[in-house]
């Protein structure tokens, strides 16, 4: 399609900062977008948590940034800025008024290459309470907010990186001093381990003059290695039951799948929305629609640079046991794999998915966290077409073929049960 | 070259924006329209607001309005719920109905390529929704289910509670829009059809248009095929009592629960032209953005939460201020007091910087609020809801920059009633009742998830 030919530009500097250029002037607004190639899967046991706690010592100032700073600056200059992390990056981005991009430069070069004398003691203490209150209201206390955490450390080795949440343990959260935060730093907080997206409206000349100004007199340090893993898998089904202050029944099925990208993981996410993305996907109708057995049911394939797992989730009506829940779920799986999916089906997948490319192109800061993503994965920021061709080469086969391979295998069951069962 | 690093780099030229043009007509059926060709993307996005929300469910059938959302798109014309909902699918449109305090929206957003296909099915949904006893019966049920899953969420409760308590219950504001269990049993599909024969016409709705076709082209289509669409309101007199609360603590029990909700807020003047932009630039300072004042004491000073915010809410016939955050159960009274501080220490004044710092977020954040389809979209939707002047967005930075330290001042001295202040906390009553008893001094009242009292002792 021609409008998700999109046009950018991409070099790199001397220190190896990565650069990506893509002009969109239909406002006078201008994006800022940093990947770093650091996630929580590059923590290890006893250290999880490290990279998002990291993540919010970036806004806690640098050298000629003081506390509190990072944010009035962009704030007073009608921009929205924020971080985030994931198992494979961190990311932190920016919008304002296209008039302010060396602002934005100054910053995120500032704690890209000065952040470690202005971090103290006060400040991380300060962060590790907003984090540990982050981990309260996201998830210890949010109604089936633990399921996650039980989910991937009984699904993936216990040395797995994929096998604990981002947040980390309370523990862990806890535990970090100024050396682990200063060690991360100097570690993974490199331009040579980062690339920066500027997107929207700036004059290219400019915006490269800019870039270099800023980013070049940081110097680069080594590149980091990414630790391969072995495929994982289950060697036999694991069955776990939780008690959680929750009125409605849940089961949570957690098979493994494949990478970001890989193959099968588009035929994966296709299954899932054909599963249960709409009302008349297939176990939505049946179980929530018809039978009125759930209330509510959701599959999803979730993977990364690393591994990949396909889960459904179905909360039951009352009265209704998770038991019936999952013959049900496991016997249309089966049933696929016997009689394929209609080209209808598979059309109305698609067609959702071809949509949604075109209605995300309305965010220039959306589509600079894209071109980061797609440099990220596959190495070239303009893969919207390719992307979207992954997804229109499904067929029935390829659909039957990823269940037969994936979600015959051995798999996790949680159960998430009110307190008051007994 | 040595660059220096420590001076903030100052903003190149000013930029130029001009604001996209705002079209208002009506259909033949004498439906509004407003309307702006945007011609970035190939999107039509298109929002019919209805003046029927929850404020006016009747007694006892409290959750009207949303079931009444929820049974709309079961089923139009030809198409049965499944049917209807697989043709959407099928052109990848997103359609959406939802109920709030005021209002019934139906949103829409299509690739203009299957913009008539998808209007189509649209005015059949406005036009010939069928309500059929098994929809109904079958969407009730759904509502229960959730009704008991609300019961979870701890958000959810402190807002409900909150409403209850702030608005008091002579006043149509003060109920969830979701209803009550007991209620939504109560309604039937003769209700729903009542309702909809009631509220649900072309003289009490706006029809809400962001898209790339031209003025005369998209008038065609609509006409086209909402020119069916005909019938007459029936209009209804709503009651907005409003009373002067104390200031109390409103505590409801959720057992093991490891935080704390937090609401405190009391009534607060409904919008007007006069009062808005200066309510905005107090709120901007006291509670809006991250480096406004609450959020900067109790998360980058205190470390008591993840986040915390102040707003003034605004209905069409109400207006109601609260601070909202959640906190580890041992800082909630910690919290509180900090909380009532800040609003103490508001009514003392602002700094000049504080105002600079605020006008020039809002001023210079305004072109952003125009970037998606959606985003205009709401922005046109929120000039019909308030009936905002059609130069709204034309005079908005004049009218921001207009307002002055005294403006500010005033505007907290008339609008923050530290005595008034409901508390509402939502967490273990157990581990927060002797913390609160002794940490505060205000009376502290048990209510249930709903807001009503429960009159156990609390000794």
């Amino acid at each position: 399609m021609d409008l998700l030919n999109i046009k950018y530009e991409k070099y790199k500097l001397a220190n190896g900062l990565e650069v990506i250029l893509y002009q969109d002037r239909t406002l006078p607004v201008v994006a800022a977008n940093i990947w770093y190639k650091v996630g929580s899967a590059n923590e290890r046991r006893g250290k999880t948590g490290i990279a998002h706690l990291f993540e919010h010592m970036m806004f806690q100032g640098s050298v000629n940034v003081p506390k509190e700073k990072h944010f009035k600056y962009i704030q007073e200059a009608g921009g929205s800025l924020n971080g985030s992390t994931s198992l494979d990056r961190t990311n932190y981005f920016e919008k304002v008024p296209s008039n302010f991009l060396e602002l934005i430069l100054w910053l995120e070069s500032d704690r890209m290459g000065f952040f470690l004398p202005a971090l103290t003691q006060e400040k991380l203490s300060n962060q590790i309470d907003v984090v540990r209150n982050e981990r309260l209201e996201r998830y210890d206390n949010q109604p089936y907010g633990l399921a996650w955490e039980i989910l991937v450390s009984n699904l993936y080795a216990n040395d797995h990186p994929y096998s604990w949440l981002t947040i980390g343990s309370v523990d862990d959260i806890t535990s970090f001093t100024l050396d682990d935060v200063s060690s991360f730093f100097k570690k993974y907080y490199s331009p040579k381990n980062a690339s920066i997206v500027i997107a929207g409206d700036f004059d290219s000349d400019q915006a490269k003059d800019s870039v270099e100004k800023y980013f070049s007199g940081i110097p680069g340090q080594n590149h980091i290695e990414g630790k391969a893993f072995d495929q994982s898998s289950l060697h036999e089904n694991k069955f776990i039951v939780h008690k959680d202050n929750v009125q409605l029944e849940r089961i949570y099925l957690a098979w493994h799948s494949e990478k970001a990208y890989s193959d099968d993981d588009s035929s994966l996410e296709i299954l899932a929305d054909i599963l249960t993305g709409s009302k008349n996907s297939r176990l939505y109708k049946e179980l929530v629609f018809e039978k009125e057995i759930a209330h509510e049911v959701t599959a999803y394939q979730f993977s990364g640079k690393l591994a990949g797992s396909f889960i459904i989730i179905a909360t039951a009506k009352p009265d209704v046991k998770l038991s019936e829940l999952k013959e049900k779920i496991l016997s249309e799986l089966d049933n696929i794999v016997k009689s394929g999916v209609t080209e209808k089906e598979l059309q109305r997948s698609k067609n959702g998915i071809k949509s949604g490319f075109i209605y995300s192109m309305q965010n220039i800061d959306s589509m600079a966290d894209q071109l980061n993503s797609y440099n990220f994965y596959l190495n070239e920021p303009a893969s919207f077409n390719l992307d979207l061709k992954r997804y229109n080469n499904v067929n029935s086969g390829n659909i039957k073929n990823v269940i037969e391979k994936y979600l015959t295998k051995p798999y996790v069951e949680l159960h998430v049960i009110p307190q008051t069962t007994e | 070259m040595h660059l220096n690093r420590t001076d903030k780099p100052l903003p190149k030229d000013e930029i130029s924006f001009s604001l996209p043009e705002i079209e208002k007509f009506n259909l033949e059926n004498g439906l509004q329209v407003l309307s702006i060709q945007k011609n970035k993307l190939p999107i039509v996005r298109l929002n019919l607001i209805v003046n029927a929300g929850s404020k006016f469910d009747p007694e006892n059938k409290k959750g009207l309005s949303n079931l009444f959302a929820m049974t709309i798109d079961e089923g139009a014309g030809e198409y049965s719920s499944l049917e209807l909902n697989e043709e959407f699918n099928f052109l990848g449109t997103n359609f959406g109905v939802s109920a709030n305090q005021d209002r019934v929206h139906l949103s829409l957003q299509s690739l203009t390529e299957n913009f008539d296909r998808s209007l189509e099915l649209f005015s059949l949904i406005v036009n010939q929704p069928h309500f059929s006893g098994e929809d109904f019966l079958r969407q009730q049920r759904k509502i229960l289910t959730h009704l008991l899953q609300l019961k979870d969420d701890p958000e959810e409760i402190a807002d409900t509670v909150f409403s209850y308590k702030v608005f008091d219950k002579d006043n149509l504001y003060a109920f969830p829009i979701n209803g009550y269990e007991s209620d939504v049993k109560n309604i039937s599909a003769a209700d729903i059809k009542n309702h909809y024969e009631n509220y649900f016409t072309p003289v009490n709705s706006t029809l809400v248009v962001v898209s790339n076709l031209k003025k005369d082209e998209l008038t065609e289509k609509l006409n086209n095929r909402l020119r069916g669409w005909n019938t007459n309101a029936v209009t209804s007199e709503l009651n907005f009592n409003s009373f002067q609360n104390k200031r109390q603590i409103f505590l409801v029990d959720k057992k093991n629960s490891v935080q704390s909700e937090i609401r405190i807020g009391h009534l607060s003047s409904p919008r007007t032209q006069e009062e808005f932009f200066n309510k905005l630039v107090l709120n901007t300072i006291l509670g809006g953005p991250f480096t406004s004042r609450i959020n900067l004491n109790l998360r980058e000073k205190k470390g008591y939460t993840y986040g915390a915010s102040s707003n003034f809410g605004y209905y069409e016939n109400a207006g109601f201020f609260y601070v909202s955050t959640s906190v580890g159960i041992e800082n909630t009274s910690n919290a509180v007091k900090e909380i009532l501080f800040e609003l103490e220490n508001i009514k003392a004044g602002v700094t000049a910087e504080e105002l600079e710092f605020a006008r020039s977020f809002l001023i210079r954040k305004f072109p952003s609020n125009f970037e998606t389809y959606s985003q205009l979209a709401s922005s046109l939707t929120s000039i019909a809801a308030f009936g905002l002047p059609d130069n709204y967005f034309n005079t908005y930075i004049d009218n921001v920059k207009k307002v002055s330290i005294e403006d500010v001042n005033s505007a907290a001295v008339q609008n923050i009633f530290p005595e008034e202040l409901i508390i509402v906390i939502v967490g273990d009553k157990e581990t927060l009742l002797p913390q609160l008893q002794k940490e505060l001094k205000e009376e502290i009242f048990l209510t249930d998830y709903s807001g009503n009292s429960i009159t156990t002792d609390i000794d």
